[in-house]
């Protein structure tokens, strides 16, 4: 098979052709490396790309299959791995200066259950400086959107999202606190979940906020999510926030359709008067509505007072368990931040203690008030961003007041189902243009805690419907 | 509530051994303020007697999925 085409299968397809014998992995890792070296000095999506080791895994994983030791649907298959999630024996920078030599001694142990599934690492990917969301901070250079270069990609997990829809890896791990697996995933048009709370270990990730961090999928398709979340899934001792409950076999669960299913659209969100979605957003909603209803589902409205205030909430929490990380880096090293970095830091320091208690306050009402409406409803519908992806701006920094509030609650897309704890995933439902570019636009869905399978089933049953993923970016 | 100063801002940042200078204080002060401002506008009934959200929600969370 050509190494286009190889690139072009979904990362389970290319599961199945690699466990069919149609396609080597080392074909396989051969094609994605030659891809990455076509697009990386576009998108500069990557931090390390691991060459040799990438063959090296690719030639076990073929000598595992020729014996018939399979492992599963990612055995072979190039994963690229966000650069705030450590890898035994590579650097892992976090995208920052002040972590620019660190290399870990172990695996995270997100990356054993790849490794353990057999899935072949193939780079270490670019992201926010610290993984704040600030799309022009990595200290290795801004990461392009693949639809449009200068446009901002999604953040934090930038390269996670630009890699994965630009064929530079099949499907790819990335980590969202407030939206940094959704956010990638809509804005580059894939498919990304952040799984419930607890269900995925953070044991060796740098840690953002440590009582919103999750690690999840970035992916093209709802199958290659529910694959890439089955290998990282599970209890695990070394972090003791995992749940000690089953982990489902999500791709067997993606059949069965959506009849019956009720799904609620979160009037704050969708309703054009108090949205603020813009107009081409909501419309891509509305249409994504009818077929899902078209599919079976009945689809109400439903209203959720707090949402709102849930970016506040989320970007203050978040802002002050970040400055508890490190902070003799912000009073010794502050130099060594990217400028924008170094002022969220800062203003993180002096968030009063009242402040942080009334935001945690905020996220209890906030939860209790989603999963009251989760107890009528199967699944929340609403936009991922209000917007397509905006071209970035590389001399920003803060300049008004109005600024930063606006940055606070445009936060509340996402950050709502961050308060919640569930699981919420971002699907492409549609495209919009701009200056004659083609940009992704996104649905969120979101569930109860620990439901993944019914978000991803309803992901897959709309993308069986609709040819919106079928669609590559011009680069 | 009144927004805060420069001055007031680098008052609490010595409180903590932090040191701001130009051009990051101006933005640490836009940033703060929004923040602060944003929260003081928060009133919802029953807030003072709500409890911060326990990070680890009840087990038959998940064992009931």
């Amino acid at each position: 098979m050509a190494s286009r085409d190889i690139i072009y299968l979904s990362a389970t397809e290319l599961g199945r052709q690699i466990h069919s014998g149609n396609v080597s992995p080392v074909e396989a890792a051969e094609a994605y490396l030659e891809r990455i070296e076509e697009v990386e000095p576009t998108l500069n999506a990557y931090i390390t790309v691991l060459g040799d080791e990438a063959i090296e895994s690719a030639r076990q994983a073929e000598s595992e299959i020729a014996v018939g030791n399979h492992r599963g649907p990612l055995h072979g298959v190039p994963v690229g791995v966000k650069d705030q999630i450590h890898t035994a024996g590579i650097l892992t920078t976090s995208a920052s200066k002040l972590r620019a030599d660190f290399v870990p001694d172990e695996d995270a142990t997100v990356v054993r259950n790849l490794k353990r599934s057999g899935a072949v690492i193939i780079g270490k990917l670019n992201m926010t400086e610290l993984a704040f969301g600030d799309p022009i901070t990595s200290a290795f250079g801004v990461t392009g959107n693949p639809w449009d270069p200068p446009r901002n990609p999604g953040t934090s997990s930038t390269g996670s999202g630009a890699a994965t829809a630009a064929f530079m890896c099949a499907t790819s791990l990335g980590e969202d606190t407030g939206g940094s697996v959704r956010g990638p995933a809509a804005n580059c048009g894939l498919v990304g979940l952040r799984p419930s709370w607890g269900r995925v270990s953070r044991y060796g990730v740098d840690g953002a906020s440590w009582s919103l961090d999750t690690i999840g999928p970035v992916s093209r398709t709802a199958e290659d999510c529910a694959a890439t979340i089955g290998a990282i899934a599970g209890h695990d001792p070394r972090d003791p926030y995992t749940w000690d409950t089953p982990v489902p076999d999500y791709p067997s669960l993606l059949g069965g359709g959506i009849s019956g299913l009720k799904i609620g659209l979160v009037k704050e969100f969708t309703d054009p008067e108090v949205s603020a979605a813009t107009p081409e957003t909501l419309d891509a909603i509305s249409v994504a509505t009818e077929v899902l209803s078209e599919l079976g589902a009945e689809v109400q409205q439903v209203t959720l007072p707090l949402a709102p205030i849930a970016g506040l909430a989320s970007r203050t929490i978040s802002a002050v368990e970040r400055s508890g990380l490190h902070p003799e880096w912000i009073r010794e090293r502050a130099e060594d931040f990217h400028p924008n970095i170094r002022v969220q830091l800062m203003t993180a320091e002096l968030i009063p203690g009242t402040v942080y208690n009334k935001a945690q306050k905020m996220r209890s009402m906030i939860r209790a008030q989603t999963l009251e409406a989760l107890e009528s409803v199967d699944v929340l519908l609403m936009p991922t961003s209000p917007a397509p992806p905006q071209v970035m701006d590389l001399t920003a920094g803060i300049n008004s007041e109005r600024e930063a509030a606006s940055w606070l609650s445009d936060a509340s897309f996402r950050g709502l189902f961050s308060m919640v704890s569930g699981p919420a995933l971002s699907i492409l439902c549609g495209f919009t243009t701009e200056d004659g570019v083609e940009l992704p636009l996104a649905m969120q869905i979101a569930g109860r805690p620990f439901d993944e399978a019914t978000l991803l089933r309803v992901a897959h049953t709309y993308e069986q419907a609709t040819e919106w993923h079928t669609r590559k970016p011009p680069i | 509530m009144s927004s805060l100063t420069n001055e007031e801002v680098l008052a609490i940042a010595r409180a903590v051994d932090l040191e701001i200078h130009e051009p990051d204080l101006t933005q640490v002060r836009l940033s703060l303020n929004a923040i602060l401002e944003a929260m003081d506008q928060v009133d919802i009934p029953g807030l003072n007697n709500q409890e911060p959200l326990p990070i680890i929600p009840p087990q038959e969370e998940a064992d009931g999925q």
